[in-house]
């Protein structure tokens, strides 16, 4: 190993550059050789890239560049001027032409050339090659004719097969894009998937048992895929950090789009197969494609559970009987990988016996896994032609055979002598191309040995489990042969001995695991994908063939999501301790890719490559490349199965920023905004004013009712307490709107409970508009319920009927030229409404009516009751009902409302009101009218309703001025007094405590004391020996007989007078018994009242005043 | 003429002040059936069915009739139980009729006219009998139910007290109000058109007639299921068993005044059904007409007139009723709930 090759290389390219990552010199002989396979890359790239992928190589060598840009300053070296020459030559690159593919080969040999002799034979490889490339037919020297007809045979065969492949995996993934893929299906694949990891590992376990130069290989492939990130954490990972950081840095220095880089950048972290061995020969391209079959085998769906592992006694305790031999393909992995093949036709014996003893054991020709092992059959004798037909040999026979062969005829392969090692190690490239020169060049090692065709096939292989990568494949091939030429020209020693890449690669495998990961870890849904592709492009049985092509691409991604998933809720709940499920960056990328690509998809319709292509150039500007690498690039996954990713960025104006100052900028002043107001309100409308006013009219109506009310109830009742009537004064409604509410979004406020009660305040307007007072909370739950209820459905028809699908084109005949097909839509916006009405039991004349009837008629029949009450009320207080009475007859009570009292009222409903009649009174005294003199009463109706109704009485005015109240007795004004007096208040005044004393008037009403008033008698009795009712109906009595008397003529006698009062006393004291403890029991009003029986009592100023 | 006196008769009950006793009511069951026809008959010919009615008609209307009786008491049963009164009312009988505000405004005058008639007979029977030393001018005390109407009554004794209904808008209110002679009811207006409408209608009916014919007409007008004889009838709408068994002597009325209404609306229905009908068969070239014509090839001597009219079927009957049974577009609007076919209530004709 000589870096002296290589050195000089990386810096003509960079001279300034060197001392970038100084501490990594010392470094590790594990870099140093993924240094040098990566400069070998370049070579090879050089070398044969241009031959054969000319409009490919193009970026990728721009790409190899940068990289080697890279990998200089991984590995500081003493600085040497750049070579102008070479550096100039490089830039030409540029073209298309084979001439320039031939500088290359130039170019890349004068660097070489510059410390060992032998180089030459590197720059003559690639020269070699473009010679031997052009070559259609290229049958070597060597080989005969019919081996190479079969290996042309074989290739087409492969090509088909591939090209099938790739145009299932494509649709699919464009699929992907199109159709909606229910998620169904995901569990199967995640339980198959962990079944084969399953047995994966355990295959793993055993053979690492036994002792075996591929222990150490790292997890086999369907493991390595899942694990793909961690198995990367090796020093070459560390390596490609650096690399990928001053790729990020030169970004704009290296000419290549991202995609290229990271083509390249992932082909170089590939190593070699895990079964190379230096021992064996052949063993390499037996094992791989063998392995390859199994594999593909193994994922066949549905068909290969039954063959994964062995025959379990418990399920088929006679098994061992019937099959002597049993099988499986558990068993072969395991063989495989102890190594116990020796050739094709065991491997191909082993596969048809799983075959063979499951038709043998189940018999039955209806048995249900006949059919999959039918299945699996054709599917094996599909695969079987790609396994090269290889016995696998010791490098030791090997070796002295081909000695023998060079020493028979030297001359004739004189100068493929040179070639071989590099031929050989290009070999594999080739056949995807289809340039059979490599097959020749490959087969140099192994041809002197026999003449099988089996080395041709191999590389064929490769080309295969390239599968959607193969292009890239090749690259990875030749990069990871490439070593060969730097080791062999180091060694200085060109022996055909040496030539053999397995040698090389073996010790690549065990020094870099990271770089074993083969092509399937780089692209492995392509690998899975061509393995089910296969299968299911000539599946004919199955029912919807697209929809297994996709299960099938994607069940690898779709297992590994599932499952992820599973681990995080699995058993429907959270499981704490697994990590959560993150947005990366990788995917928010790969989501929008797939956008776009989905857009230009549908829009132009071109094919996939391109457009990535095209996306990752777009991109390059956001992108780092270390972001692009860090994870597997594709995942033939529509976007809804990794949501995490689908997740756009947060809004700018969400994000917390802060200013130099480390103060928040706050961001909210451009995205906030108010509610505006009145979107809880009902809005101003005619039907609404007109509701508004209905309520209102009510709410007058009450009032009044309310004074009726109190006037009935004071007509009935004997005493009348100050509290005892509510005085009815509604507030008017007033709809209140919510608050200021700042929100950080258009549209409606969706606030469940406010619009609840938006809507619970209309529908209790509504049950107000229908004459309900108050309602219980229930039924303004149920009703808001239902109204909701309706108006959902209301909604949702409403929601039907606009997006029905459009009618069909009109033309318009006017602007027919463009003729463009008008869509209409099928229903205009009053159809919509009407048809929504009608679906929900409504319809206009409903609603007409509603607001016809129920409102406006409402409306006026309201007024017309309004009206009623009031004269009703106007006749209850006739007397008092002049021009002064106000709107709602307040102001009858303004002076003080002595006709009320008086009883005024009785005259007009032409009843004997206080029996006046009855008594005899009115025929003895001649009386004009039944009603009670006004001087007779003690107009005290006045005080009471004055403490009733204050405002009333203040408004209306009174004509004269009440006299000043006396001055309070107390203890100071007492001084004042008359002496003789004094010590009356003085005791007054100690048994009150010092406290002012109360006037007997001002007192509450049921302290008060009876006025001592002297009968007619002129008895003074002991008035406060009886109860006050009684004494206060007895003062009743007298009262009205006093009126009567002084209404009377004066003649009267005292006799008359005395028989007038025990008249007057004896009808009405049992009346008044009788109604006394009603009056008082009654609280409620009591609208009926017996005119015609004469009850005094009630109506007695008396019984008002000091009720 | 004859509409004045179809007036008259169209908006007095029936007299009910004679109506028997229950005791003294001895209708048996048969003979009840035999009336039952015959109301029936005779309520179909006030209607317009002016030929007779076959018996299965007859029975296919009395059931229908019962029907819709036993449906109306049941549910007015389940609104008394609501307000948890056990007996119903006539408040529960007008509210399932409510939406039918002509039906309404008729049964009020119908009740207020009741009311008006008991209240007259009740003076006169007291004038008989109390002597003269009550004055007829002054109203009994606590003749009135309420203060208003009470006074009301007082001044205008005779004047008809309107029945008021619990979702009036005077209900809305504490208190009771008399109502003031000048102001006129909208509802009144609306009454009366419908009324004048149904005037009409039995003006055109009876235009034509001979006296004798008006006659009998209007004395099939009087035809009444309750009429003096409620016992059977009371058996009959299921009294005892649907609801109580002692119904208010209103409540009897009132479903005699619907009965009426719903042979009625019957009638007219079916015999709109039927013309419909014969129209079709007219212009379709009358298949059965020309069969039967030609079975018979020659007019007899005994051929019924050709324009005599075929009375009304029972299909008709049936397609009428099919009509009117068919739901309101509004209640269809909670029937959206999930859960399948539902039963769609009796319809109240």
């Amino acid at each position: 190993m000589s870096n002296d090759g290589l050195l000089p290389n990386g810096l003509v390219n960079h001279t300034a550059d060197g001392d970038a990552v100084g501490e990594e010199d010392p470094g590790h002989a594990i870099l140093r050789e993924r240094w040098l396979q990566s400069e070998s890359s370049i070579a090879a790239l050089f070398g044969s890239g241009g031959d054969e992928l000319l409009g490919q190589n193009q970026g990728t060598r721009d790409a190899q560049r940068s990289q080697e840009d890279a990998m200089a300053l991984d590995f500081p070296a003493p600085v040497i001027p750049p070579k102008k020459p070479t550096r100039t030559i490089d830039e030409d690159d540029y073209g298309d032409d084979d001439d320039e593919d031939e500088d290359d080969a130039i170019t890349v040999s004068p660097l070489k050339a510059r410390s060992t002799a032998l180089i030459v034979t590197g720059a003559l490889a690639p020269a070699s090659q473009v010679s031997s490339i052009p070559v259609k037919p290229p049958i070597d020297r060597r080989s005969t004719a019919s081996s190479s007809d079969q290996s042309k045979t074989l290739e087409d065969v492969r090509k088909k097969l591939e090209e099938d492949k790739k145009a299932a995996e494509d649709a699919a993934r464009r699929s992907c894009y199109t159709m909606f893929y229910t998620l169904e299906s995901d569990k199967a694949a995640m339980d198959e998937q962990k079944r084969l990891d399953e047995l994966d590992r355990q295959v793993e376990t055993e053979v690492s048992g036994q002792a075996s130069g591929n222990a150490n290989n790292g997890p086999s492939g369907a493991a390595q895929q899942s694990t793909l990130s961690s198995a990367d954490l090796g020093a070459s990972n560390l390596t490609f950090k650096h690399l990928i950081a001053r790729i990020d840095a030169k970004r704009e220095k290296v000419k290549a789009t991202d995609s290229q880089l990271r083509t390249l950048l992932s082909e170089v972290r590939k190593g070699r197969s895990k079964w190379a061995s230096e021992e064996k020969i052949g063993q390499e391209e037996l094992y791989e494609s063998a392995d390859k079959v199994l594999m593909e085998l193994k994922a066949i769906p549905e068909h290969a559970a039954p063959f994964l592992q062995r025959v379990n006694k418990r399920d088929a305790p006679d098994y061992h009987v019937v099959i002597k031999h049993p099988m499986d393909i558990g068993t072969m992995m395991k063989k495989l990988k102890a190594l116990t093949y020796r050739s094709k036709k065991e491997f191909v014996d082993d596969l048809n016996l799983i075959w063979s003893n499951c038709l043998k054991y189940n018999a039955d020709p209806n048995h249900p896994v006949r059919k999959k092992a039918l299945y699996m059959r054709k599917e094996t004798e599909k695969l079987v032609p790609l396994i090269p037909d290889i016995v696998v040999r010791d490098r030791a026979e090997v070796e002295a055979e081909e000695r023998r062969l060079q020493n028979g005829d030297l001359d004739g392969v004189e100068d493929s002598d040179d070639e071989e090692p590099i031929m050989a190690s290009r070999g594999r490239k080739a056949p995807s191309k289809g340039k059979k020169g490599n097959s020749t060049a490959r087969k140099a090692p192994a041809a002197g040995s026999e003449g099988t065709p089996g080395p041709e096939t191999k590389p064929n292989f490769q080309g295969l489990r390239a599968g959607a990568s193969g292009l890239r494949n090749d690259f990875l091939r030749a990069d990871s042969d490439a070593p060969l030429e730097g080791s062999q020209n180091g060694l200085s020693t060109p022996p055909p001995g040496t030539l053999t890449p397995l040698g090389i690669n073996g010790n690549y495998g065990s020094g870099a695991p990271g770089s074993q990961a083969d092509v399937t870890e780089i692209d492995p849904s392509g690998n899975t994908v061509n393995g089910h592709g296969l299968g299911s492009t000539e599946d004919p049985d199955q029912d919807d063939l697209e929809y297994k092509t996709w299960k099938q691409v994607t069940k690898k991604d779709r297992a590994l999501v599932a499952a992820e998933r599973h681990r995080l809720l699995g058993g429907d709940r959270l499981n704490p301790e697994v990590p959560a499920l993150l947005r990366t960056k990788a995917g928010m990328r790969r989501w929008i890719r797939q956008q776009k690509q989905a857009v230009d998809e549908g829009v132009t319709g071109e094919i996939k490559t391109s457009v990535n292509g095209k996306d990752g150039e777009q991109a390059a500007a956001v992108e780092t490349l270390a972001e692009g690498i860090e994870e597997e690039e594709e995942r033939s996954l529509p976007d809804y199965y990794d949501p995490m990713s689908a997740i756009p960025k947060l809004d700018e104006r969400l994000k917390w920023v802060e200013d130099a100052e480390g103060q928040v900028i706050a961001q909210s002043e451009e995205c906030l905004r108010m509610v505006p107001k009145g979107q809880f309100t009902s809005p101003e409308s005619h039907l609404t004013k007109k509701i508004d006013a209905n309520m209102h009219q009510m709410q007058d109506t009450r009032k009044i009712c309310a004074k009726i009310g109190i006037v009935k109830q004071m007509q009935i009742q004997a005493q009348t307490y100050q509290n005892q009537f509510q005085k009815y004064d509604p507030e008017p409604f007033a709809e209140a709107d919510v608050g200021p509410v700042v929100v950080s979004d258009d549209g409606p406020v969706m606030f469940h409970w406010l619009c609840r009660a938006a809507l619970q305040r209309s529908v209790g307007k509504i049950f107000y508009h229908a004459g309900f007072e108050d309602f219980q909370p229930s039924a303004l739950d149920v009703a808001t319920d239902v109204a909701s209820d309706f108006f959902t459905k209301l909604v949702r028809t409403l929601g039907i009927y606009r997006e029905a699908p459009k009618a069909d084109a009109v033309y318009d005949q006017v602007t027919a030229e463009g003729e463009h097909p008008v869509l209409k839509q099928r229903f205009t916006t009053e159809e919509t409404v009407l048809h929504c009405l009608h679906e929900n039991g409504m319809d206009l004349e409903v609603l007409e009516s509603y607001v016809k009837d129920d409102v406006e008629r409402v409306g006026t029949k309201l007024g017309v009751v309004h009206e009623r009450m009031k004269a009703h009320l106007a006749d209850l207080l006739r007397p008092a009902l002049g021009d002064n009475a106000g709107a709602d007859g307040v102001g009858a009570f303004n002076d003080g409302s002595d006709q009320f009292v008086g009883g005024d009222f009785a005259e007009d409903i032409d009843e004997d009101f206080f029996g006046f009649k009855e008594l005899g009174l009115a025929a003895e005294f001649g009386l004009e009218s039944l009603s009670v003199p006004l001087h007779l009463l003690q107009n005290r109706m006045h005080s009471v309703y004055q403490a009733q109704h204050t405002s009333a009485i203040t408004a209306a005015g009174n004509i004269i001025d009440p006299p000043p109240a006396y001055e309070l007795v107390t203890p100071r004004s007492i001084e004042s007094e008359v002496s003789l007096v004094k010590n009356f208040f003085l005791t007054k005044l100690r048994a009150n405590n010092d406290e002012p004393l109360i006037e007997d008037e001002d007192l509450p009403l049921k302290q008060r004391f009876p006025k001592p008033r002297l009968p007619p008698t002129g008895k003074i009795s002991s008035p406060r020996k009886r109860p006050i009712r009684e004494q206060q109906q007895l003062a009743k009595k007298k009262r009205r007989l006093e009126g009567g008397k002084e209404d009377a003529a004066n003649g009267m006698s005292g006799s008359g007078n005395a028989s007038g009062v025990g008249k007057g006393l004896g009808k009405p004291i049992g009346k008044l018994r009788l109604d006394m403890p009603r009056g008082g029991k009654e609280q409620g009003p009591e609208p009926e009242k017996d005119g015609g029986d004469g009850d005094v009592g009630t109506m007695s100023p008396e019984s008002i005043t000091a009720g | 003429m004859p509409s004045f006196r179809a007036y008259l008769s169209d908006t007095t009950p029936p007299d009910h002040s004679r109506d028997l006793p229950d005791f003294f009511d001895l209708e048996s069951r048969s003979t009840f059936r035999v009336r039952l026809t015959e109301t029936i008959e005779k309520m179909m010919f006030v209607s317009g069915e002016t030929s007779e009615a076959a018996p299965e008609t007859l029975s296919m209307i009395e059931g229908i009739v019962q029907q819709q009786v036993i449906e109306m008491l049941t549910r007015s049963t389940a609104l008394a139980a609501r307000r948890g009164v056990r007996s119903i009312s006539t408040d529960d009988l007008i509210f399932l009729i409510r939406h039918d505000k002509a039906k309404v405004s008729r049964l009020r005058t119908f009740l207020s006219w009741k009311d008006v008639r008991k209240n007259v007979k009740d003076s006169e029977d007291k004038a008989g009998d109390g002597g003269a030393d009550f004055n007829a001018d002054d109203p009994l005390p606590g003749g009135g139910a309420a203060i208003g109407p009470a006074v009301d009554t007082r001044t205008s004794k005779n004047k008809r007290a309107k029945v008021g209904l619990p979702w009036d808008v005077a209900s809305f209110y504490s208190e009771q109000v008399p109502e003031r002679e000048d102001e006129e009811d909208e509802d009144e207006e609306e009454m009366n058109h419908a009324t004048l409408q149904r005037l009409k209608n039995a003006d055109e009916r009876t235009k034509h007639m001979t006296p004798d014919e008006y006659l009998h007409w209007s004395e099939c007008r009087q035809a009444s299921f309750t009429f003096r004889k409620g016992k059977r009838f009371r058996e009959w709408a299921g009294f005892g068993t649907v609801t109580d068994s002692k119904p208010n002597d209103d409540i009897v009325d009132i479903l005699g005044f619907l009965t009426f209404e719903i042979v009625q609306t019957l009638t007219e229905e079916a015999l709109r059904v039927k013309a419909a009908e014969d129209l079709y068969r007219k212009e379709t070239g009358g298949e059965v007409e020309s069969a039967r014509r030609k079975r018979k090839r020659e007019p007899g001597l005994f051929d019924p007139p050709e324009e005599a009219r075929t009375p009304v079927g029972p299909k008709h009957i049936q397609e009428a009723f099919r009509r009117l049974q068919v739901p309101d577009a509004k209640s269809k609007y909670m029937s959206h709930i999930a859960g399948g076919f539902r039963k769609a209530p009796l319809k109240l004709i």
